[in-house]
């Protein structure tokens, strides 16, 4: 066929075949499948194009000019389909059916502080808000730390209250009931007075050990203990700081009250007791109930405090007439356990993946 | 504790409210935990009458019991051995009546007889341990037909159990709790007085009644021989330190017997069962008075005398619960002429104890060193009411009162005589001490003021001598209360009384402290959030476990060990947290769970030579075990680098620095129980700072364990240490330039590190060799057996310029070249 009636057909056909292929073509792929059928590398018009030289030069110009609009025309087109696929796409994504959200997340699953951990972190920041220093001594400790410098006579009962696990160290001499596991915390309280003068405000928390082993007690549990010597310091003060701490872990609206009780080291000595967080008793205003945490009473037994005995400060080589302060503990255990309801004790210490991963 | 409410009302003469009791008591530190009403469920039991009785029909035991109510007639079958006859008083429990056991009574057919209710026993109401027979009301009680039983026997009480504190011996009696109630209610107090009982002379000539309470005609005698002559009984003291004070009394011709009911039933609800009349009221005066009293059968006291002395080392005695106690140099004995007869305020022997034929009571009432009777109760294992009370400290000063309450209680009711002139023999009185307190001090402790007439009428109340002083009062403070020794204790009774509710709540200035918190608390707290932020749980064991946990995991045995371990499984200190990690896995994989990635950061434990106080170090271990599973496909088993990906991450959360795990040859010394070709040194930056590895086989079959598991053990100060090596991380400016990849895979013998041949690669590519990361490791068919292949990305880059091809292409040979000759290694390109 001569070269002009190719031009003529092939330009005829492209001009009047584009747009059915266009129409037809139902995705992207199908699309630039029909587009390159056309104006690809060897497509049809591409093909006729690259034949101008043969025309005659009278017509050249001609063609050239039709060659070039139709190229334009099929680029239109092909832009305009594909903005309408896109568009149908999106269309029918956005009414098609929704993801499944319900599948689990994707990557590693995280870790978890231990409970007694994460609420011991939360106790110690509230009194390190307040402005306490954070402390930590051996639980491996001397007598003379755990009990003599803490004003406890010897031979006398109250260290029934703290039945004692004595150590002795492989292939080390030492006198029998020397060395022991600390029973309390307030080991710290000891150490940091003889090293520190006031003013000393500080926080500790760690793992003390006594000879019980019931469904109430373990014999190893966490305890946490905060003492502020300063001048001027009052029992107050004590009231004030405690209160404020109760209050922070559980609510601004609990009860708080404190009673007077004996500890060795503390004159005068108390107990804190807390409204019952299980039934909340002072919010429903009712008088008693039943309860298996408080017994009905609406009160929790939580802290142990008092004023810092003059025995204590003499033993430390504080001066009792100028320095005051106060001193307390509790049990990390029992406020981890009142916070989580953790039904029991061995489940802090069981270390089950089960229990551990809900928190 | 435990506490009658009727008792106390008799002694203060008040009326008190339960509730206002318990308030009161436990607002001023004797917390009262618990409350028991007695006598309860009683409705439908009356006094019933006996008119007649018959045998039963058909069995032998029975009997057929008409008794009244004072209305009606009813038989009753009964097989108590002690039916009274006809006019004798019991309890009746008529029909419908629900005894405290939840028994209701109806009508019965016993052997073929209706019985028309039941005539009940102590232990059948809980109104006492007797159950040998029906109670049988005696003359002493007052009470007709159909009064209930409640009201004939005085049942109705209340019994209070209080959580005393060590240091208030004076209420571990209910003459204590008594004046304690008065104080708190501003209330006068009187102690009780002696009855009033007949006495003779030793020569039986009979004495004029004496109006003072105390004067049972008490010798004043400071010698132990004071009373020689006159009182049959000779008191000598070895050791006044610890037997500064003792006392006797002489009783005689007494009868012994049951008790009256009032007094069986006062014991009863305050926890003691009664046993004779003698004896039960020993019990009552150490209920009462709260200072243990010994009683003596005096004929059975040989050469009629009492020496206190310290035992002899090995000595032994019998005790009264049938023990041959083996004793000390350390433990103070009651002994008669012959040997002891009580271990000083813990337990009686058995040789002098109160029998049914006793005539004669020897009362004992002395004053022994607390510290002495706890040592020795401790070391025998014996805990009495009595060592209880010694140990706590019972009122030195109480001796003549108690004893001549209890000697006259004693005549009273065995029906016998106070002989006169009993000892006291006092070779070191200890006085009441005053104490000043100043009142400025009460406000600067308390934070609040304090009205001085206040001030003096709580510790009048108390039992305190007050004189008023230029700063406060001169303070003399009554020997029931040993735990008042100073001005602070003064100043907490005066809080206590009051009630902590009157004191302000105020919040204290705190003043900064130079020192703050110290860096290692800081950093293990910022360490164990890592660890959980990088995948891992933490497990909190207990620090104590058994010597074969620790041979089991392989860690050292040289240990601080429990001298007294509650058992053996938790008698040494952890040298490691392997084995605690470890139980924790073995119980996860008997519950079925499927993955475990857990770890501990706590203290361990390792003696040090020549010092008191063992090494206690932060220890970091972490052990993962299991599927690597995630919902998206079946992963395989998590394996060392889990592990390490773990452990960098951890250390990724506390600073930039960069882990590496390599081998040497101290890791059989220093990690054995590790897989010998699976584990590593963990290198943060240049420092050592721990292990990892895979279990060695032997240890998981040791340790009960399934599967590979890896453990890793970081020394948190080691850790700490690089950290801070480290520094604040130092920015770098970004680069510039854009960077250019060129891969590279080397074959090379299965031993060889892959980390050692990417380190070579690096430093053969020169600084613009910016990184070189491993991305396939290939073993199989297209690579020589006991070969792999590894396939690097190189990266390059120059901070200055763009590299072109032609430069990174010269770079890249300069990198295969090396890798050639550095480890023959076959490059393919
Ligand atoms: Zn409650």
């Amino acid at each position: 066929m001569d070269v002009v009636a190719a031009f003529e057909e092939g330009l005829e056909r492209g001009a009047s075949e584009y747009r059915t292929a266009f129409e037809e073509a139902e995705d992207e792929q199908a699309l630039r499948a029909a587009n390159a059928r056309f104006v690809g590398p060897s497509g049809a018009l591409t093909r006729l194009m690259k034949r101008m030289r043969e025309l005659p030069g009278e017509r050249r110009k001609e063609f050239g000019q039709r060659s070039n609009q139709l190229k334009q025309e099929i680029a239109a087109a092909f832009h305009a389909r594909l903005d309408g696929l896109a568009a149908a796409a999106r269309e029918a994504e956005l009414s098609g059916p929704h993801l499944d959200v319900s599948l689990p997340g994707r990557g590693r699953p995280v870790g978890r502080l231990h409970p007694l951990t994460q609420t011991k972190h939360d106790l110690l920041d509230v009194f390190v808000e307040m402005g306490f220093d954070v402390a930590d001594g051996p639980e491996v400790e001397k007598h003379e730390y755990n009990f003599d410098k803490l004003g406890f006579p010897p031979d006398h009962p109250a260290t029934d209250m703290q039945d004692t696990f004595f150590v002795a160290s492989e292939g080390v001499e030492s006198e029998a009931r020397a060395v022991l596991l600390r029973t309390h915390t307030s080991t710290v309280q000891v150490r940091e007075m003889l090293a520190r003068k006031p003013p000393l405000a500080v926080v500790s928390a760690g793992a003390t050990f006594r000879r019980d082993d019931d469904a109430t007690h373990s014999p190893m549990f966490m305890q946490l203990e905060g003492f502020m010597v300063d001048d001027g310091i009052t029992f107050a003060h004590l009231k004030g700081v405690l209160t404020h701490f109760l209050q922070r872990i559980f609510g601004r609206d609990l009860p708080v009250r404190f009673r007077p009780s004996y500890f060795p080291f503390v004159e005068p000595g108390g107990e804190v007791d807390m409204g019952c967080t299980i039934c909340r008793r002072w919010q429903r205003g009712d008088a008693a109930g039943e309860c298996r945490v408080c017994k009905g009473t609406g009160w929790i037994e939580i802290l142990g405090c008092g004023m810092i005995h003059p025995v204590v400060f003499e033993h430390v080589g504080y001066d009792p007439e100028r320095h005051t302060g106060f001193a307390f503990g509790l049990g990390v255990d029992r406020i981890t356990m009142l916070r989580h309801g953790v039904p029991h004790l061995g489940l802090l210490y069981g270390n089950d993946p089960r229990f551990l991963n809900q928190f | 504790m435990l506490a009658s409410h009727k008792w106390l009302e008799e002694l203060t003469g008040l009326t008190l409210d339960v509730a206002d009791v318990e308030a009161r008591l436990t607002a001023a530190g004797i917390e009262v935990e618990g409350v028991t009403a007695m006598g309860e469920g009683l409705d439908g039991v009356v006094v019933g009458e006996v008119v007649s009785y018959r045998p039963h029909p058909e069995r032998q035991k029975l009997r057929l019991v008409t008794v009244t109510d004072g209305s009606a007639e009813q038989e009753v079958v009964c097989g108590a051995p002690n039916v009274p006859e006809a006019g004798g008083r019991v309890l009746l429990a008529k029909l419908g009546a629900v005894l405290p056991g939840g028994f209701e009574i109806a009508e019965r057919k016993l052997g073929g007889v209706v019985s028309r209710g039941m005539l009940c026993s102590e232990t059948e109401l809980q109104i006492g341990s007797d159950e040998s027979g029906i109670v049988v009301l005696g003359d002493d009680i007052d009470a007709a037909p159909g009064t209930p039983a409640v009201a004939a026997l005085d049942l109705h009480d209340t019994v209070y159990e209080l959580g005393l504190t060590p240091n208030r011996p004076d209420c571990l009696g209910h003459v204590g709790i008594a004046r304690e109630l008065c104080a708190l209610l501003g209330k006068p107090f009187t102690p009780p007085v002696p009855l009033s009982i007949p006495r003779v002379a030793p020569s039986g000539e009979l004495l004029p009644q004496t109006e003072s309470a105390f004067d049972l005609g008490l010798g004043s005698a400071s010698s132990a021989h004071g009373a020689d002559g006159l009182l049959p009984v000779r008191v000598e003291i070895d050791d006044p330190d610890r037997c500064p004070r003792y006392g006797a009394a002489l009783v005689a011709g007494v009868t012994i017997g049951p008790s009256p009911f009032w007094l069986r039933y006062r014991l009863h609800v305050l926890g003691l069962r009664a046993i004779s009349n003698v004896v039960d009221l020993t019990n009552l005066i150490l209920l009462g008075w709260g200072h243990p009293i010994h009683a003596f059968d005096y004929d059975k006291v040989r050469g009629s005398m009492i020496r206190v002395r310290l035992a002899a080392d090995g000595e032994a005695m019998h005790t009264l619960d049938g023990e041959e106690r083996k004793l000390t140099a350390d433990d103070l004995l009651i002994c008669d002429g012959d040997g002891p007869v009580a271990l000083a305020g813990v337990m009686g022997g058995g040789n002098s104890e109160i029998g049914d034929d006793t005539e004669r009571v020897l009362i004992e009432c002395a004053y022994f060193d607390p510290r002495s009777v706890r040592r020795t109760s401790k070391r025998t294992g014996l805990h009495t009411d009595s060592s209880h009370r010694f140990e706590r400290g019972v009122d030195p000063n109480a001796v003549r009162q108690v004893l001549a309450n209890a000697a006259s209680a004693i005549a009273g009711l065995g029906g016998g005589t106070v002989v006169a002139d009993a000892l006291d023999v006092n070779p070191k009185p200890i006085a009441p001490e005053t104490i000043e307190v100043r009142m400025a001090r009460v406000e600067a402790l308390l934070g609040t003021g304090y009205e001085p007439s206040l001030a003096e009428r709580v510790l009048r109340g108390l039992g305190c001598d007050v004189q008023a002083t230029k700063a406060g009062f001169g303070v003399t403070v009554p020997t029931h209360r040993p735990d008042i020794g100073r001005e602070v204790d003064l100043i907490e009774e005066l809080a206590r009384v009051r009630g902590y509710d009157a004191i302000p709540t105020e919040l204290p200035q705190i003043r900064p402290s130079e020192q703050g918190t110290p860096e290692l608390i800081r950093f293990t707290r910022r360490l164990r959030e890592a660890a959980a932020r990088a995948g891992l749980t933490e497990s909190v064991n207990y620090a104590f476990l058994a010597t074969s946990d620790l041979k089991a995991a392989g860690v050292s045995e040289r240990t601080v060990r429990i001298v007294n371990p509650l058992s053996e499984e938790r008698s040494v200190m952890r040298t490691a947290l392997l084995p605690g990690l470890s139980q924790n896995l073995q119980c996860a994989q008997r519950q079925q769970v499927k993955t475990f990635a857990h770890f501990e950061l706590a203290r361990v434990f390792s003696p040090r030579a020549g010092e008191q106080l063992p090494d206690e170090p932060h220890e970091l271990g972490l052990l993962l075990w299991g599927d690597r599973a995630e919902w998206y496909g079946e992963g395989d088993e998590l394996d060392f680098y889990d592990a390490k990906a773990a452990l960098e991450r951890t250390v990724h959360g506390l600073c930039g620095g960069r882990i590496e795990t390599r081998l040497d040859d101290r890791l059989q010394a220093d990690a054995p129980q590790l897989h010998p070709k699976r584990r590593a040194r963990v290198w943060l930056d240049g420092h050592e700072i721990g292990v990892l590895g895979e279990l060695h086989p032997e240890t998981v079959e040791r340790l009960d364990l399934l599967g590979r598991p890896i453990y890793g053990l970081i020394a948190v100060p080691a850790l700490l240490e690089a950290v801070r090596a480290g520094g604040a991380t130092q920015a770098h400016e970004l680069p510039r330039f854009p960077a250019v990849t060129r891969d590279i895979a080397v074959e090379v013998d299965e031993a060889l590190q892959a980390g050692e041949v990417a380190e070579a690669l690096r430093e053969a590519g020169g600084e613009r060799a910016e990184q070189v990361k491993l991305f396939d490791v290939y073993r199989g068919d297209q690579v020589a057996a006991g070969h792999k292949s590894l396939a690097f990305r190189v990266t390059y880059r120059d901070r200055q310029e763009t590299l072109t091809d032609k430069v990174v292409d010269k770079l890249h040979a300069r990198v295969q070249k090396a890798a050639e000759q550095r480890f023959g290694a076959s490059v393919r390109r």
